[in-house]
């Protein structure tokens, strides 16, 4: 396995491969332009089940799991949504291999009260087959629908209010999960962003208790969120989950998975460029033709039906923080890149896939900006991989078009919200009290398949340290009245995005392709 | 002696004062015979008395120059004095005419070149003879003026003395045989056979929107029947006696009937034959022109680029005359009264010595088009053809198979599934319509005068000309050797015609004026009445059968039901465009035997995720919206209460069919009552607004199909969306605003909910 590492481009290096939605596309850098690559793929576990064993019979601060069972309790596991792992992983997954061993124990412990609560938070209600694939045919034929369900939010008779935190903060969360006597969490830690006391305070939670912390102040404040150590974001959750903890003993079991992101037969979505095979080129060169030709349907069919190999690099199970320290680790281990110092102007390519829009139709506007300038522009520890003031490259179709299944109050936001202000403190301000109480949203988020309200909301202040640091934002190839709509410029090649940032960064920048997906955090130094 | 002294103190009884010819010698004869007194016969219209009319007739650009010259007040103030208001109509009653008339400017007539052929009949012919007995009743002696048209001698070529015309043609027995025609028009059109067909036309294209919208079009359908074939005999009949046009008949018969009437009555007549009248070379003023006359449609056509060329040979003379020269030439002959018995005929004409030929014309009108283009609103100028003249039966069939290429294009578009591709198709095509039209009626109308080669004699008339006072040629001259064609033509007549249309061209695009929003009475419920199918989310009733005869089914009996509804489908199809309510019966059929619980939960489960994922956004907003506002969301539509569960929500009522359950919790495979289609669906609406006191007229509806109409209808608002083609039309017609909503599809109808990963 080898480490990431930063590249420098010179005559040699070849196009380089670069995400552009529902399609690739090869870029050549300008000379000296660096290529932040993540480490290889870590070697899996050789015995996952037994890896899972060990770590529910030798948690870390915590009794073992079976020892906290007995008879005539109630029991909760709760769960990470469809949202993780992106993208999905070939099955078992390894929350069906953890769920499915807990399970077992509360078996052998005689504990016959057990239900398991999808952590979707204000995410769409997961559809039985979702839901299936995660768990396991075993489990899903056992539980579902009556003792295996998704959160709701919405539902006040079944939310229970533990209080406030010493910041004021309502801690509001499932009921079922609240008035356990002992709560099972079950996640897979993708990212640094992930595990935690994110996983039950804010999986299992209302809107008047993720209010606090899901707003433009706390994301600007979270420097990045995928540090939780300098996360504003993460501090809310850690003094929530604290205040949790008081009323419900939580066993928290994390995972981690490695870099193989894409299927094997996919290589060359993970290799580095000047290593493709002829096989890898023509697995390249087929997939994009095919795609760049397939109508959009198909497209995204072929895409969605991606499945990544990843191998899971370590379980740890016990007490929710040390837990989550060397999971942390572990993550770590897999994803950071020493970065020596920031740049003038960042680069990504956005793949078709956030953890959003996992069967959808399509990846739309607010998503794309939510990946980029949320999600990626974080990967970072430390400082900005940018420098303040600096431009982000995107490259993204950023197409008008919404999932009106999934994402109705999206499509609004879009026509409404955003055509009054792209500002995430004015939109926070005037509309996003109106869409979380809107009965329409609430009624979909219920009994449809549809995000919360507020969720596209979320979305705009998950970029809110971005566009706070940022001097410009350019989308290579994308829809240019979507892209305006936003705020932001596009632009039809690399080229034409660099010289139309010249003003913000000069006409001889330094810039840094942060190489991504796979993932890797930039440890900027 | 000058003419103002011949004619002083006569007492002048003018008919036709408002038209063309009329208000021109109005003009000239309270500005030039100031001792002439003057009746005039007008027609009132509803609103605007005949008095009122004259009043305002006085304050047009014809009279400007007499109001610079004498006051405006002066002017005004001649109604009353020097000019008397009869209230009249040609072809009706005249009363209350003066008993000393001196002389009868009888200018009024029809002037359509295809009225239907009673109505030709009453205007010219009836109608001329009931003025005369109401003037000889009053026991005047006056001379008669009347005017007619060069055109009454017919389809021939050649000179053309000015003299009775030799026909034999019995006036009294064509004028019954018209109104006899006319009275029996309407009898034909309601034999059953014609109203079988005029009904099979409207259900074709009303089909759909219900019996009650059939019944309203068939009988406009009748009454254009009725006239069209009325305009169609009075064609024919011309043509087959020699005649271009039924004006140009009923205008001959007259001249001959008015013969008659006068030298029974022992009066005067002059009779004036004008060519082509256009406008004017000097007065009232240089190139005045009021409304398009004959030769406008052609040249403006011309000058938009929409004639390629024109039916007619370059040497064919084209005899127009400026319309001051026919004012003379009335006021000269007035004041020279023939013997009685002896009646004189003026050719009022260009032809015989001043001839303008066609391919004179064209050069002119060519070469003022090209170096004054017409405009284009916000594109430019027109580009103009160069006629080559290609002669009658090439441009005929050139013609021909336009038409014929519209008609066929037209019909695949009516029963194309309406998409944006559809509904711009037919925009193009409804233009090209339009324009074929356009050339079709230049074609009929004008091919008889273009191609007639004929010369008015008019020795009569520049002979009324050297009469005159040598200074009263200057104002009341009627010699055409004086045109300059070049000047008239490139200076004077082409941009007088163009004016209104560089008026209007130069404006701003107008924004489109704003449909008065009806005032909404604030103690009334207001609302929005929205379809479904079609308008909510792009699918029919049939769609949704399909979906839930799949969901229903294992998977393995996929092909099978598959193969069943698309064998099905085509009768479907065809119900849905018959009738919508039959679909929804042919759909209910289906579901005979189903458990209506375990049917709702499965639409609950699957088809939901179905029907919310095709809801276009922006009906949804439009449905908040309205909500937002006030107003009552009501959902109206023919499709099963099932599917409508997962969009309940968003209204506040909803209609939609049930279907009848029998004890055991089973279907019958009947409906629980009628299906709330077509006018149900007005009707429903009425009693609700009566129940609950809605405010139907400031209430919205939007739908998507004929069928829909109704309920269009019943509301102040209606809203069209994704229209198909035939509303689309209706909707431009009455003005109705047309919206796009359009849905992603986001997945595709087969891979339901749940049956994904």
């Amino acid at each position: 396995m080898r480490p990431g590492f930063v590249l420098e481009v010179d005559e040699r290096t070849p196009p380089l491969l670069v995400h552009r939605g529902d399609s690739f596309g090869l870029e050549r850098f300008p000379l000296g332009s660096r290529v932040v690559y993540p480490p290889e793929a870590l070697p899996g576990l050789p015995d996952v089940r037994a890896a899972i064993t060990q770590a529910l019979e030798h948690p870390l601060d915590s009794e073992p799991l079976r020892v906290l069972l007995r008879p005539g309790m109630r029991l909760t596991i709760a769960f990470d949504d469809i949202s993780l792992p992106l993208p999905p992983m070939r099955t078992p997954d390894i929350r069906q291999q953890v769920i499915e061993q807990v399970l077992e124990l509360a078996a052998a412990a005689g504990v016959d009260d057990v239900e398991l609560v999808v952590a979707n938070a204000l995410h769409r209600r997961m559809t039985g087959p979702e839901i299936r694939r995660i768990v396991g045919d075993r489990v899903y034929r056992s539980f579902w629908p009556q003792a295996l369900t998704n959160h709701d939010a919405e539902d006040r008779a079944n939310l229970v209010h533990l209080g406030l935190t010493d910041e004021g903060e309502d801690v509001e969360i499932n009921k079922r999960a609240g008035t356990s006597d002992l709560l099972v969490y079950v996640n897979v830690n993708l990212v640094s962003m992930d595990g935690g006391w994110k996983s039950t305070a804010i999986g299992l939670a209302s809107y008047a208790s993720l209010r606090h912390h899901h707003n433009t102040k706390t994301m600007r404040h979270s420097r990045s969120f995928m540090d939780h150590k300098a996360s504003a974001l993460h501090s809310s959750a850690w003094r929530m989950g604290r205040l949790l903890q008081e009323h419900v003993p939580v066993f928290q079991i994390e995972t981690t998975l490695n870099n193989q992101a894409f299927p094997t037969s996919y290589a060359f979505l993970t290799k580095r460029e000047w290593e493709w095979s002829p096989r890898d080129q023509a697995m390249f060169w087929t997939l994009k033709n095919g795609l760049d030709r397939a109508p959009g349907r198909l497209r995204r069919k072929a895409l969605s039906d991606l499945v990544a190999d990843y191998e899971v690099t370590s379980v740890q199970a016990g007490a929710v923080e040390p837990v989550h320290e060397l999971t942390i680790a572990n993550v770590h281990r897999q994803q950071l890149v020493e970065v020596g110092g920031q740049t003038d102007v960042l680069v990504f390519g956005l793949p078709y896939l956030c953890p959003y829009n996992v069967n959808s139709s399509v990846m739309n506007p607010v998503l794309a900006m939510c990946l980029g300038l949320g999600y990626f522009f974080n990967m970072y520890r430390g400082q900005p991989l940018v420098r303040k003031g600096g431009a982000l490259i995107l490259y993204h179709p950023v197409q008008n078009a919404f999932d009106q299944l999934h994402h109705p109050s999206y499509v609004d936001f879009f026509e409404e919200v955003l055509a009054e202000s792209t500002d995430p403190a004015i939109i926070e301000e005037r509309f996003e009290k109106q869409y979380a109480t809107d009965p329409w949203y609430t009624h979909l988020y219920r009994t449809s398949h549809a995000y919360h309200g507020v969720h596209p909301f979320y979305m705009w202040y998950w970029g809110a340290h971005a566009l706070e640091h940022l001097g410009d934002v350019v989308w290579v190839g994308g829809d240019r009245k979507a892209v305006q709509r936003m705020g932001f410029r596009s632009a039809s090649t690399l080229g034409d995005a660099l010289s139309m940032v010249s003003g913000s960064v000069g006409t001889s920048p330094t810039i840094t392709y942060q190489h991504n997906p796979p993932h890797s955090i930039a440890d900027v130094r | 002696m000058r003419l103002a002294e011949r004619l002083a103190g006569a007492h002048v009884l003018l008919t036709g004062a408002t038209g063309f010819v009329g208000e021109a010698l109005l003009e000239r004869v309270l500005a030039d015979l100031p001792q002439t007194r003057l009746t005039l016969i007008v027609r009132g219209r509803p609103g605007e008395p005949a008095l009122a009319r004259v009043r305002s007739l006085l304050t047009k650009p014809a009279f400007a120059a007499l109001r610079a010259r004498d006051g405006a007040q002066a002017v005004d103030a001649l109604v009353g004095t020097r000019i008397q208001v009869v209230e009249g109509e040609l072809g009706g009653q005249v009363g209350g005419l003066p008993p000393d008339v001196d002389v009868v400017l009888h200018c009024a007539g029809e002037v359509s070149f295809d009225p239907p052929v009673d109505e030709g009949f009453r205007t010219n012919l009836t109608g001329t003879l009931a003025l005369l007995d109401a003037v000889r009743a009053t026991g005047s002696r006056p001379h008669v003026v009347h005017v007619s048209t060069a055109y009454v001698a017919g389809l021939r070529s050649g000179w053309v003395p000015e003299g009775r015309h030799p026909h034999t043609l019995d006036w009294r027995a064509e004028t019954r045989a018209a109104q006899a025609l006319g009275d029996g028009a309407d009898a034909a059109s309601r034999v059953p056979t014609v109203l079988a067909d005029l009904l099979a036309e409207a259900r074709r294209h009303r089909g759909a929107a219900g019996r009650q919208e059939v019944a309203v079009e068939a009988e406009r359908l009748r009454l254009r029947w009725v006239s069209k074939h009325l305009i169609e005999a009075g064609r024919q009949r011309a043509l087959s006696l020699g005649w271009a046009d039924c004006y140009a008949l009923t205008k001959a018969l007259t001249e001959r009937a008015v013969e008659d009437g006068c030298s029974e009555w022992g009066v005067p007549l002059s009779i004036v034959r004008p060519s082509i009248i256009e406008s004017a070379l000097r007065r009232p003023a240089p190139g005045w022109i009021e409304g398009f006359k004959m030769v406008e449609p052609v040249l403006l056509a011309y000058g938009q680029g929409l004639l390629p060329d024109i039916k007619g040979a370059p040497d064919t003379p084209v005899d127009i005359v400026p319309v001051d020269l026919v004012v003379g030439a009335l006021l000269a002959a007035a004041a020279s009264p023939p013997p009685i018995g002896e009646p004189a005929w003026f050719h009022v004409g260009s032809s015989a010595r001043n001839p303008l030929l066609f391919r004179d014309l064209h050069d002119y009108v060519r070469r003022y088009f090209t170096t004054h283009p017409l405009p284009r609103r916000g594109r430019g100028s027109h580009a103009v053809a160069a006629w080559d003249f290609a002669g009658e039966p090439r441009l005929e069939r050139r013609l021909r198979l336009a038409e014929r290429g519209h008609r066929a294009a037209d019909r695949a578009l009516e029963i194309l599934p309406p998409s944006s591709a559809v509904r711009g198709a037919a925009d193009r095509l409804d233009r090209v319509e339009r324009r074929l039209r356009g050339l079709r009626r230049l074609s009929d109308l004008y091919g008889a005068y273009t191609q007639a080669d004929l010369v008015f004699g008019d020795s009569g008339t520049l002979a009324l000309h050297q009469a005159l006072d040598p200074e009263d040629q200057a104002v009341f001259g009627c010699d055409a050797s004086v045109i300059d064609w070049e000047h008239y033509l490139l200076d004077l007549h082409c941009p007088a015609v163009t004016a209104l249309l560089r008026w209007s061209a130069a404006l701003p695009p107008a924004p489109r004026p704003a449909r008065g929003e009806p005032v909404a009475d604030p103690s009334r419920t207001v609302v929005a009445a929205f379809d479904m199918d079609g308008t909510l989310l792009p699918s029919t009733v049939v769609e949704a059968l399909l979906w839930v005869r799949l969901a229903d089914a294992p998977r393995g009996r996929w092909p099978r039901e598959m193969v069943r509804l698309a064998a099905d489908l085509p009768r479907l199809l065809a119900a849905e465009r018959h009738s919508r309510a039959s679909v929804v019966r042919a759909v209910t059929e289906r579901y005979a035997g189903a458990d209506v619980e375990a049917l709702t939960a499965l639409v609950d489960e699957r088809v939901a995720s179905e029907v919310l994922s095709r809801l276009s956004p922006a009906a949804v907003r439009a449905v908040r919206e309205h909500r937002a506002a006030g107003h009552r969301t009501v959902l109206i539509t023919g499709a099963l209460d099932l599917f409508t569960r997962p969009l309940a929500p968003l209204f506040d009522e909803v209609l939609a069919t049930r279907l009848d359950v029998a004890a055991d919790g089973r279907a019958t495979g009947r409906l629980a009552e009628p299906p709330a289609v077509g006018e149900a669906r007005a009707a429903w609406l009425a009693r609700r607004a009566a129940e609950e006191g809605w405010d139907l007229p400031a209430s919205a509806a939007y739908a998507d199909g004929l069928s829909d109409l109704p309920m269009l209808r019943a509301v102040g608002l209606p809203v069209v969306v994704n229209p198909d083609v035939a509303l689309a039309r209706l909707a431009r017609r009455e003005k109705w605003p047309v919206v796009h909503w359009a849905s992603t599809p986001s997945r595709s109808r087969f891979a339901l909910a749940g049956a994904g990963r």
